[in-house]
Order: structure tokens, then sequence, then C-alpha cells
């Protein structure tokens, strides 16, 4: 299956580098504005307030995931523009609340029983055991989502100039805190 | 007495046989450099460096395609990719007495050469459109697929990479093979260009000289979709 698939992108690629960069522009589908308006996952409905293990830790855990899915899709909205010489800043600016909103929820997103040893999750046990420490960046990414939120509300160099710092501050959690590569 | 009858001062020296023009000699060895380097940037994290590395092995790929038609005997795609009799011929020879050594590519090589070449054109083609999970990090042409598409095309450029190593293992057997069993030497003509024409196939003197306007193309050409691929998707 994945050798097929592989196949197939190679013959694709091929194709690609034969008839070199003339093609891309024309039939290239319009830019992903539709990613923030795309139906989001409900955002953290059973979510417990943090200190009470949820009735359904699984449960619990897929909305958490699902959750961050959206966020990385209204990332990728963000990453994209960033490479524009024009961003599109009603996309950005959608996309930019969004994340701000996840990032307010988040606090609640790890309550004890939803780590490892519940069930499917690339969060790290440690999460639970150096509580303190993970709040601390869970407050610097709100802070610079925040900052994004009014970046984005002010013009395309602002939010250029923020994209970075904010994307930065999801990294310092990720590489503590998130185990690689499990959700393929 | 004897000695000096046996060991003249210079002996004929073996002609050499040109076999690798310095373009798939300079390729050949800045894949070798660019995968290695894409490899460790890519564990390390460091994508800005990633991402150049697997550009440039765009241009190479570009520039390799243009000239398996443009450039000289040795490299043409239709010089050394055979049919499967060719190869089963070819390799039932393998062990005959009168083996005698490919000019440029053999009928089981270009096998080879061709696997590896698609491998990494796949590799780079995922690449230019994957996005991680976050949606931190993307290949130049990620903006113009969904999320999701590039999240799969981030996954599979990921996995593909262990079907590059396979393929770059059997390579490197094979020139192992070569070197311990048949006794000939793969790598130092990979260097040099030339080898010792010994019971070798192919016109003695080797592949002809290619003028360097046709070269000289095949970079433009390289550098060409490298830029497009760079500074289109700015301007949408």
């Amino acid at each position: 299956m994945k050798i097929k698939l592989f196949a197939a992108t190679a013959v694709l690629a091929l194709g690609l580098a034969a008839c070199g960069g003339e093609t891309p522009a024309p039939e290239m589908p319009a830019p992903e504005a539709s990613a923030a308006e795309a139906p989001a996952p409900e955002p953290a409905p059973a979510m417990a307030s943090i200190g009470e293990t949820p009735a359904d830790p699984v449960a619990f855990m897929k909305t958490r995931h699902d959750n961050y899915e959206d966020l990385g899709k209204n990332f990728k909205v963000l990453l994209d523009n960033s490479k524009l010489g024009t961003p599109d800043m009603a996309a950005v600016s959608a996309a930019a609340a969004k994340v701000n909103e996840y990032a307010g929820q988040m606090g609640t997103w790890f309550p004890p029983g939803t780590g490892p040893e519940a069930g499917k999750t690339e969060a790290k046990a440690n999460i639970w055991t150096e509580r303190a420490d993970f709040d601390a960046k869970l407050a610097n990414f709100q802070a610079e989502a925040g900052k994004l939120v009014t970046a984005t509300g002010t013009d395309a160099a602002a939010f250029k100039a923020q994209f970075g710092p904010t994307g930065g501050t999801c990294k310092a959690c990720h590489d503590t805190y998130r185990e690689e590569d499990k959700d393929k | 007495m004897t000695d000096e009858t046996v060991a003249p001062a210079s002996p004929a020296p073996t002609p050499n046989q040109k076999v690798w023009d310095a373009p798939v000699r300079l390729v050949h060895w800045l894949l070798v450099f660019l995968v290695a380097l894409s490899w460790w940037t890519a564990e390390e994290g460091d994508m800005q460096l990633h991402y150049w590395s697997g550009l440039t092995i765009v241009g190479l790929l570009v520039f390799r395609v243009y000239w398996g038609f443009a450039g000289p005997e040795t490299a043409r795609f239709s010089r050394f990719v055979k049919g499967p009799g060719a190869v089963l011929s070819y390799a039932s020879k393998l062990f005959k007495p009168d083996y005698r050594a490919s000019f440029g590519h053999n009928p089981l090589g270009a096998l080879s050469v061709v696997a590896i070449l698609l491998a990494l054109i796949a590799q780079v083609g995922l690449g230019l459109f994957a996005s991680d999970t976050d949606g931190l990090e993307s290949g130049p042409l990620s903006p113009y697929v969904s999320y999701e598409f590039a999240k799969d095309a981030g996954d599979l450029h990921e996995d593909a990479f262990n079907i590059l190593l396979i393929l770059i293992g059997l390579h490197i057997a094979a020139i192992v093979f070569y070197l311990v069993i048949k006794r000939i030497n793969l790598i130092g003509p990979m260097i040099t260009g030339s080898r010792k024409a010994e019971s070798v196939e192919g016109p003695a003197s080797g592949i002809a000289p290619v003028p360097l306007w046709r070269f000289l193309i095949g970079v433009a050409l390289a550098a060409l979709v490298v830029f497009l691929i760079v500074w289109v998707p700015t301007t949408r």
C-alpha cells in the first residue's frame, strides 16, 4: 500500500520535475483560507477542570487530540500566509483568534488520568510530574498567542514578526512534553 | 641482471578509458553529501538547513534527468536502461571467465540507478508539499495543499526515506561485491572519471566530450526550477 502510494508519488514528482516550474501557477487551488472556517472539532466539550479525572478518559483524550490537530490546521494557515508577500489578513486574523482560543483552554486539557497510562497519546508522563514547568511554558504560549492576535489586527509586518515567537512557544513545550512520532 | 630485463624503466602504461564525465561525478558526490546532510538535519530538527539541502537536491535531480538525455554516452538513460533480457543475460555472465566489465552502468546496476533516482524524486517531491503536524514547518509548495494532505505528505516523506536507505544499502553492497569478489574497483572511476581499459567493453578512449553549452543549459534549467519553486509560492 505504502509502496504503491510511493510509486504513484514518484511518477507524479517525475512529471513535476520534468515539466519544470512553468506549470504551477494556473491550476493551483485558492489560498488555504478555508482551513480556519472548516468545521472545527467541538472545542473541548467535555473538558473537566484541572484536577478531576474525566469520566471517559479515552474520549477526553480523543477530543484533545482533535483539538491539537485543529490547532495545527489553523497554524498552517498562519505559516502559509507568513511566506506570502501580501498575506490574507482576514484568514490570518481568524486563525490567530482560534489559536488564542485554544491557548486559553489548554490549561484544562491535561487533568490527571489522561496521560500515557490511560491510552494512546503523545502526551508524556512528565506533564503531570513537572506540572509547574509545564504551566509556565503554557503561560508563555498564551502570552505569545495573545500578542499574535494583536499583531494580526495590526498589519502584515507585525504578523510576520510575531509568527516566529509564537511558534517557538509551541515547540518549547513539544520538545519536553510530547512523544515523537506516535500519531501516524 | 635478470632484474634489469624484467623491470624496464617504464612499462607501456595501460590506457585509461574515460567512463564518467565531471558533471555525473559531481552530481553523484553532491547527492551523497546532501542526502547525508538532509538526514542529519531532519534528525536534529534543523529545518532551515534541511529545506535548502532538499532544494539543492531538487536542482541536482533536474540536472541529472536532463543530463540523461543531453549528456555523454554513459550518462544517457537510452544507453544504460535495458530490458529484463539484458539484465538476466548480464547476471548469467557475471561469473563466467569471459566476463567483461560494462562501459558505464551495467544492465543490473542500471536498475539501481533508476530506482535511486525515482526514490530521490519521490522523496523531494513529498518534501516540497510536506508540513509537520503543528503547522510550524513546511516545504515551499505546502501552501498549495490542505493541512491533511501536507501532514500525510510529511509522514510519507519520513517513512519513504527508509526505502531510500535500503536502496543505498544495496548500492553499497554491490560496490563491495565488485571490489571483493570481482576485484573491480568502481569507486576510483567515480572519483577520477577513468578506469584501466583492460578487458572492458566500449571504445578504448571512452566517452566523447560534450559541448559546454549543453552543460550550461542544464545548470540554468536546474537553477530555474529551484528558483520558481521558492519564488512562485510567495506571489500568490
